[in-house]
């Protein structure tokens, strides 16, 4: 009898805590590499306005190397554009250039008018998500896990408007911002829901603008893990917080957010996390995506899998997007890895 | 003329409005101190930078976090506004320190680093040209050889973006061999900086004026051993 997992099983499963042969390899963002875009001779710039695009290169990782899940969108403009701010594509760059904001709705958050369309399903890049989505459930989802991802609240909102002005306001103007932000994560758990219904399998919430690389502790735990908690409630399992940084000070306050799981990056003492959380917590992350997934040798890959294993992560998981510049070689380490790390008896 | 005492106090409350990002307060210290007849410059020195100063360690430490830094900024620029005019009038232009221009690498929109590092080379009398985020590598050349800085500042918060720092560099040398470059942004480090052919790096808003000057001097002995 074969009774070998699919990566969807395994990865569900392992949301769920039931028993598995060992920890999936997989991620709640961005992980396409230059090698699929050369599979398909396109541009990085093109699969972020086409959804068969988006749709082929968010399954090339899995195809290529076995990675376990396919991720959309790639970008961090989608829910900002929906709401009115510019993309800037770079559609005539041939390197990887990461899409940015070109224009904001507004520069102050004084000045921000929010006008939320009433049928986001139909906003902006959404539909084109969608329907990558939908694609990919139909191509690969019986296998694969899908996964799709927002920005929070507060990262949103530094997408609208200037992220200093933003920043002052959490000290002048909090009701204003909590405002914003309360509006902010009704959009987010729209969004989400749009794409759980499409076909993701779980989502990722990004409030990488909020960690103590930028706010305080305090702001974090007052201000943004209000409607971080209203976000989670409001969204379908499985459910992920993700934040970058020197998380340290604040897991505790992620951990009270209400997500399945909590994300973090290289900068994060796993162990530590682990003994403040407990063993029931699950802790997703710390394996550095650029310095070692990029840079790195093989072997780097396999002690970075291996510590991560060992300081008592839940599953193989970068701590960021992975850069597409990563080496095939490093791809197949890392797939190599949960092999050799990741069994559970 | 304010007595030793007075210029103290006015010099210690506007330090002290500054670091508690009192705004308001910094406006009405500064305008006493030109009222009483301290030393705009001074006042500057020992009043704006030296709080600026503290509260970079006060950032360091993490006691403070990027809206506390952005709301000091704002309260820093409150009493520039007022000392600068004054500095002005009082001739003393030979004060100024350099002139850099600085910006963030084209794909690369964190600009909150290089924002802070402005506020560090304004405090410090410095000429700043901020070409701001997201710039397309021939803007630096451009905006270097028409304001004859010494000194540009490059800004990349990606690796990705961070390795079009080599080309900008080298495109700066040849039009401009004296032209002094500076790196940094959170995937920078003084290996790459090197590797880059850069002439300087700095890894906070604490050290990258000191850099910069270190740099300017190294510029000028150079040229007196040339003579
Ligand atoms: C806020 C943030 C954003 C915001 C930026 C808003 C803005 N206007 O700045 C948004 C949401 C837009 C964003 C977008 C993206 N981001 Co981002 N972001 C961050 C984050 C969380 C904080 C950066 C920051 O502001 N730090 C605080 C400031 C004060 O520090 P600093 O910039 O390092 O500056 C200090 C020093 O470096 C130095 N310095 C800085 N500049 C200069 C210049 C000179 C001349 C000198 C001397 C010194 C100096 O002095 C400063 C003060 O001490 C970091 C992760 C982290 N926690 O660091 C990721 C991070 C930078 N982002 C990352 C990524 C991947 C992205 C995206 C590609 C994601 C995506 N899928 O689209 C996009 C890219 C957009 C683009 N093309 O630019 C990665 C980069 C990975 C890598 N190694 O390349 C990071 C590191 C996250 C991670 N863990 O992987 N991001």
């Amino acid at each position: 009898m074969n009774t070998e997992l699919s990566s969807r099983e395994r990865v569900l499963k392992c949301f769920r805590g039931e028993k598995i042969d060992r920890l999936p390899v997989f991620s709640g963002y961005g992980n396409v590499t230059v090698h699929g875009l050369e599979k398909y001779g396109w541009r990085f710039a093109e699969i972020h306005v086409d959804a068969k695009k988006m749709a082929n290169m968010a399954a090339s990782t899995h195809q290529l190397f076995g990675f376990e899940c396919a991720v959309v969108p790639f970008d961090m403009g989608v829910e900002a554009e929906a709401l009115g701010a510019g993309v800037n594509f770079y559609a005539h760059h041939t390197d990887v250039v990461y899409p940015t904001i070109a224009s904001k709705v507004a520069e102050k958050v004084m000045d921000l008018d929010l006008k939320i369309p009433s049928d986001l399903a139909k906003a902006g890049r959404i539909p084109l998500v969608v329907e990558a989505i939908r694609l990919l459930k139909e191509e690969i989802g019986d296998r694969v896990a899908i996964g799709s991802w927002t920005l929070g609240p507060y990262t949103l909102a530094g997408q609208l408007v200037d992220i200093g002005d933003l920043a002052k306001m959490t000290f002048k103007k909090k009701d204003m911002v909590d405002k914003v932000l309360d509006a902010l994560g009704e959009v987010i758990v729209e969004i989400s829901r749009i794409y759980r219904e499409a076909g993701a399998d779980y989502m990722t919430i990004r409030e990488m603008g909020a960690g103590p690389d930028i706010l305080s502790p305090r702001i974090f735990k007052t201000l943004i893990r209000p409607h971080l908690e209203k976000v989670f409630a409001a969204i379908e399992s499985p459910k992920i917080l993700h934040i970058c940084g020197d998380t340290n000070t604040i897991v505790e306050e992620m951990a009270l957010c209400g997500a399945d799981a909590i994300s973090v990056d290289q900068k994060n003492d796993v162990a530590e996390s682990r003994n403040k959380l407990g063993p029931d917590a699950f802790i997703l992350g710390n394996i550095d995506p650029y310095m070692v997934i990029v840079k790195g040798k093989p072997d780097d890959v396999d002690n970075a899998v291996k510590e991560a294993v060992a300081n008592g992560v839940n599953a193989i998981w970068p701590g960021c997007d992975i850069f597409p510049t990563a080496p095939k070689e490093n791809m197949k380490a890392l797939m190599a890895a949960a092999q050799k790390y990741g069994k559970l008896s | 003329m304010a007595s030793e005492e007075r210029t103290k106090e006015i010099i210690n409350e506007i330090r002290q409005a500054l670091i508690n990002y009192d705004e308001d307060g910094v406006g009405e210290w500064a305008k006493k101190a030109l009222d009483e007849g301290v030393d705009p410059f001074i006042a500057t020195m020992e009043g704006l930078a030296d709080g600026m100063i503290e509260v970079g360690e006060l950032y360091n430490k993490k006691e403070y976090f990027v809206p506390e830094l952005l709301l000091c900024s704002d309260a820093l620029y409150a009493g520039l506004d007022i000392l600068r005019p004054a500095i002005k009038a009082s001739g003393r232009q030979s004060e100024a320190k350099g002139s850099i221009v600085l910006g963030v690498v084209e794909g690369d929109v964190h600009d909150i680093g290089k924002n802070l590092i402005k506020m560090m080379f304004d405090v410090s009398g410095w000429t700043v040209y901020d070409l701001g985020k997201d710039v397309p590598l021939d803007k630096f050349v451009e905006e270097q050889l028409r304001t004859d800085s010494e000194i540009v500042g490059l800004s990349a918060l990606m690796t990705t973006s961070m390795v079009a720092m080599q080309d900008i560099v080298k495109k700066l040398k040849e039009k401009n061999p004296n032209v002094r470059i500076m790196l940094g942004g959170a995937p920078i480090t003084s290996e790459i900086a090197d590797m880059y052919g850069a002439d300087g790096y700095a890894e906070s808003a604490g050290t990258a004026v000191d850099e910069a000057i270190r740099m300017i001097k190294m510029l000028k002995e150079e040229e007196m051993e040339r003579k």
